[in-house]
């Protein structure tokens, strides 16, 4: 079984090395089309290798080259197996979209060129066995990612976002460095398993620092508040399987390391380290979706959302090291679970509903959400499939999300378990702040689905608005997906659980499915709930509204007028909801967050009815650029200027240096 | 309970009792206009016909008539019409027949009048 | 648009009315009604609103004012069918499940006070099939309760034995 998984794994990585060289063919369709096929099967690969990775509990050793500076080792941890899983489903997904959105060019050679080794550096990435390995595939992912978003690099603000990614990615890169760097010295092995083994004999002071380094470095990758402003700057310019990739997958690596670090190179922190932890995820989780709420654009409104999702992901680790460290394992085990099971969810459904927002954008021309309208009758395949993924996002039975988020709720609620009555409550209060996320991520997105694609038109340009060579089958294949991640929960539970073993040591396997097919969080006594059993509920309670619908059929023939508009001439499109005015209650209920500034034009102040059209225009204030950024941009530039007279462009000055240099030196090394 | 109190309360009740019984006050309501048909002249069912602000009256040969959908119970017939046109007290006038409140009234006057 | 071309009476002719008789006595003790005014000074107006005051009180004898033409018996309509409220009419006129009746109230409805011109019909019965009329400007309360009570079929209409002719003979 070793064997097989790491064949699958030099499969995949083989295959999208392939598919990257493949690419530069594809300013031809037969190119595009040969490269998305390899980069498929190298997801398929991948997938599966994954799959039977969490399974099997164990993977295989490769190594590559020897010697300098450690070689690159590569070691397929169970850790890792869902995310390689993740990676392996949107690659497939992805390759499936690829060649009816992209269209035969030399831009798109490169892309996909990019995208391929991209994808092979995140696996490398994920299998990575040494620290160097680690730093340079993440590296190299992040430069790819980089050029992915540069896909349009002429049109206007595509080269700003890019930037503000590539610079926090490299903000990030540092801590992580740093981080890396205090474990192997301290531990004074560049090897992951043997710092792992060693890092319990570490001072704790360097150990939590090189915890926090971590965490904060990690975050710039995962999007966490108040490092996260590169996610809806980047990703509406990218392309929307750009968007998705990034989305789907590369913020979850941020998440991936946080873990790496939190369970397997540092295990048994001491508390603090989880309650920090959930209190950047928490407060990631409310703000992203409250920043959603009031957004117009289709895919900065999804980038919000990812951030909302990342910061529940990351509460759930966070909570995990809590409880583990307060001799709860079976709930941190559990709450591991939960997070590796949420990152999964969240990469399928939130891939599928950026794949979708680039067929409305590519079919519409817009993605201004206030100029979409009544599309379910003009792209029908895709008003369904963006349907599953917004009822999984939603967290609503029976799809994925409402699993996880439940199994989440669940863990946070046995706070009480803990002997520390001040962690129960900050548990409790992180719980009511993933509350109160889940009631907005609902409000959000009834706000996302309906005013796009129900009611009437808004634009022409939704009007007419056409499904034809669309890409449906990959957004087909995630919604599937969603679909059996849900309802076939506790078999991919069963895989998690092996991988928690392998990762925290415990087995909760009997305290997580019981024999009904029921999942209860690690305490049998608590709860208990059945995803299967709720699906085949629902579907066989629907039969309910349909027979009285048909026993209720009128025996005479009946007249159907026209609905009843209280008898006006036509309904207008402007008489509508739009997405500004939808999320109003939010708006005003959370205007001290906001600080709008709201401007309001007329044509002239005559009396209601002839004064022209009126101008609205709402912005909120970005409080982190204008009070993190923006200060710590001055100060870095204040000090770049105090170092100017440095280097002065004056050679005698120069000269001046290397002899003060020597002479330093001199009086060093003679004494 | 005491009588004063039971009469009382009866008396009090300012619903009407329409249509078990009809208000007394309602005899002063304004009505359609009746007519004197021994006292109506041609000439004088023209003046009427002419100033009636409904359209309400009308002269076809020797007959008078008057839609009762059309009158607004302006009175102005009433003034004008000497003894001849009195208020007919008749205010319940709903019907499903349209054709039904069209009424007819022979002009008299004016054939005893035209013999010496 | 002229009454006919609406009509669900078809060719069963007197059958239908016969049939929309007994379909409103059905109603007799509940019947909803909805008011649509096309153009009206309102007055008829204040006496429709006065039959919900305590004097006068519809409900005591089952009727019920509602604002939704879908759960509408009656159509009470006033005015002189002001062409641009043609849309309006029709609209709550097809918006209201049969079986259903119209009542045109007052004397301008009735085809008084304003001939048909370039503006209004001029009587409520050009646009929809009108089955009661109720004259008066405005009329009473009491006329609306008599009318109403017709529709229903639980009192006979007055006016078709009511002579104006004082010296009739037999009368006086």
């Amino acid at each position: 079984m070793t064997d097989a998984i790491g064949a699958l794994a030099v499969t995949a990585a083989g295959a999208w090395l392939a598919a990257a060289i493949a690419a530069l063919a594809a300013t031809r369709r037969i190119g595009l089309l040969a490269s998305c096929l390899l980069s498929g099967l190298g997801g398929a690969a991948a997938c599966t290798g994954g799959v039977l990775l969490a399974v099997h509990g164990a993977g295989p050793t490769l190594s590559l080259g020897t010697g300098t500076v450690g070689g690159a080792h590569f070691h397929l941890a169970p850790l890792a197996a869902p995310f390689i899983a993740l990676l392996g489903l949107v690659a497939g997904a992805i390759a499936l979209y690829c060649p009816r959105y992209h269209a035969p060019a030399r831009g798109t050679a490169v892309y996909l060129g990019v995208y391929n080794l991209a994808l092979l550096s995140s696996l490398a990435l994920l299998i990575a066995a040494n620290v160097v390995a680690f730093l340079v595939a993440w590296e190299t992912m992040a430069l790819l990612c980089y050029l992915m978003i540069l896909r349009h690099h002429d049109r206007a603000g595509v080269a700003d976002s890019a930037f503000l990614f590539i610079a926090l990615s490299e903000v990030g890169f540092v801590l992580i460095v740093l981080a890396f760097a205090i474990l192997a010295t301290r531990t004074g092995s560049l090897d992951l398993a043997t710092i792992a083994a060693r890092a319990s004999r570490v001072h704790a002071g360097w150990r939590s620092a090189a915890f926090l380094l971590a965490l904060f470095g990690f975050a710039f990758k995962a999007g966490l508040v108040p490092f996260h402003i590169w996610l809806p700057a980047a990703h509406p310019v990218a392309p929307a399987d750009g968007s998705a990739f990034l989305s789907g997958l590369i913020i979850k690596l941020g998440v991936y390391g946080v873990a790496l670090f939190g369970f397997t190179l540092l295990p048994g922190g001491p508390a603090w380290w989880g309650l920090v932890t959930m209190g950047f995820g928490a407060i990631s989780a409310v703000l992203g979706i409250l920043y959603a709420l009031m957004e117009r654009d289709l895919k900065r409104f999804l980038a919000y959302s990812s951030i909302e999702n990342v910061g529940i992901i990351v509460t759930a680790l966070g909570a995990a090291l809590t409880f583990t460290a307060y001799g709860q394992r079976a709930i941190g085990a559990f709450l591991l679970i939960v997070a590796l099971y949420h990152t999964v969810n969240h990469g399928t459904y939130k891939t599928l509903l950026f794949l979708e927002a680039g067929v409305i954008e590519h079919t519409t021309g817009t993605r201004d959400l206030d100029r979409l309208g009544g599309l379910i009758r003009r792209l029908p395949r895709t008003a369904v499939i963006f349907l599953i993924g917004t009822v999984a996002i939603a967290a609503l039975p029976p799809l994925n999300g409402f699993v996880s988020e439940w199994m989440l709720f669940q863990g946070l609620f046995q706070g009480f378990r803990i002997s520390s009555h001040l962690v129960g409550i900050l548990i409790v209060i992180a719980g009511a702040l993933i509350a109160l996320t889940g009631g907005l991520a609902i409000n959000a997105f009834a706000r996302a689905y309906g005013i796009p694609f129900l009611g009437m038109p808004r634009s022409g340009q939704a009007a007419h608005a056409s499904e034809s060579h669309q890409p449906v089958s990959g957004p087909a294949l995630l919604a599937g997906a969603c679909v059996f991640l849900g309802i076939g929960a506790p078999l991919v539970l069963t895989a998690l659980d092996r991988v928690a073993r392998a990762t925290a040591g415990i087995d909760i396997h009997a305290s997580l499915i019981v024999p009904q097919l029921g999942v209860i969080p690690a305490h049998t006594k608590f709860s208990e709930f059945s995803p299967t059993y709720l699906a085949a509920f629902m579907l066989a309670i629907s039969a309910v509204p349909i027979l009285i619908y048909l026993a209720g059929r009128p025996l005479a023939r009946s007249r159907r007028p026209p609905v009843w508009d209280g008898g006006i001439l036509a309904f207008r499109p402007r008489m509508q909801y739009t997405a500004t005015t939808d999320a109003n209650p939010i708006r005003v209920t959370f205007e001290p967050l906001y600080r709008p500034t709201v401007h309001v034009e007329r044509a002239s102040d005559d009396p209601a009815g002839r004064s022209g059209p009126v101008h609205y225009r709402f912005r909120v204030t970005p409080i982190f650029e204008k009070y993190l950024y923006r200060p710590v941009i001055r100060l870095v530039e204040t000090l770049a200027n105090l170092a100017r007279p440095i280097q002065s462009g004056d050679v005698n000055l120069y000269l001046f240096y290397v002899f003060v240099v020597v002479v330093i030196a001199y009086a060093v090394y003679a004494s | 309970m005491a009588f004063w109190f039971y009469r009382g309360l009866r008396r009090g009740i300012a619903t009407t009792r329409y249509p078990d019984k009809l208000d007394p006050w309602a005899r002063a309501l304004p009505s359609a206009p009746s007519f004197h048909s021994a006292h109506l002249t041609s000439e004088l069912v023209d003046r009427l016909s002419e100033m009636c602000p409904a359209g309400a009256l009308a002269r076809v040969d020797r007959e008078l008539v008057v839609d009762l959908g059309r009158c607004s119970a302006c009175g102005r017939c009433l003034d004008a019409g000497g003894g001849a046109v009195q208020p007919s007290g008749e205010f319940l006038l709903a019907s499903a027949d349209r054709a039904a409140l069209v009424k007819r009234v022979p002009i008299r006057g004016e054939a005893r009048h035209g013999r010496q | 648009m002229v009454a006919n071309e609406l009509q669900p009476r078809g060719d069963l002719g007197e059958l239908s009315v016969e049939l929309r008789r007994r379909a409103l006595r059905l109603f007799g003790r509940s019947l909803h009604i909805r008011t649509v005014d096309t153009g009206s000074c309102a007055v008829c107006e204040s006496e429709i609103r006065l039959l919900a005051a305590p004097h006068y009180d519809l409900h005591r004898l089952g009727f019920f004012f509602t604002p939704a033409p879908r759960h509408a018996d009656l159509l009470m309509v006033t005015g002189p069918a002001v062409r641009a409220a043609d849309n309006l009419l029709l609209k709550a006129y097809q918006a209201t499940p049969d079986p259903k009746a119209v009542i045109a109230v007052g004397a301008c409805a009735l085809g008084g006070v304003y001939p048909e011109d370039a503006l209004i019909h001029g009587a409520i019965d050009r646009v929809v099939p009108v089955d009661v009329f109720v004259p008066g400007c405005p009329p009473s309360p009491l006329a609306l309760l008599q009318g109403l009570l017709v529709t229903v079929g639980r009192l006979e209409d007055r006016v078709t034995a009511l002579s104006l002719d004082l010296d009739a003979e037999g009368a006086g």
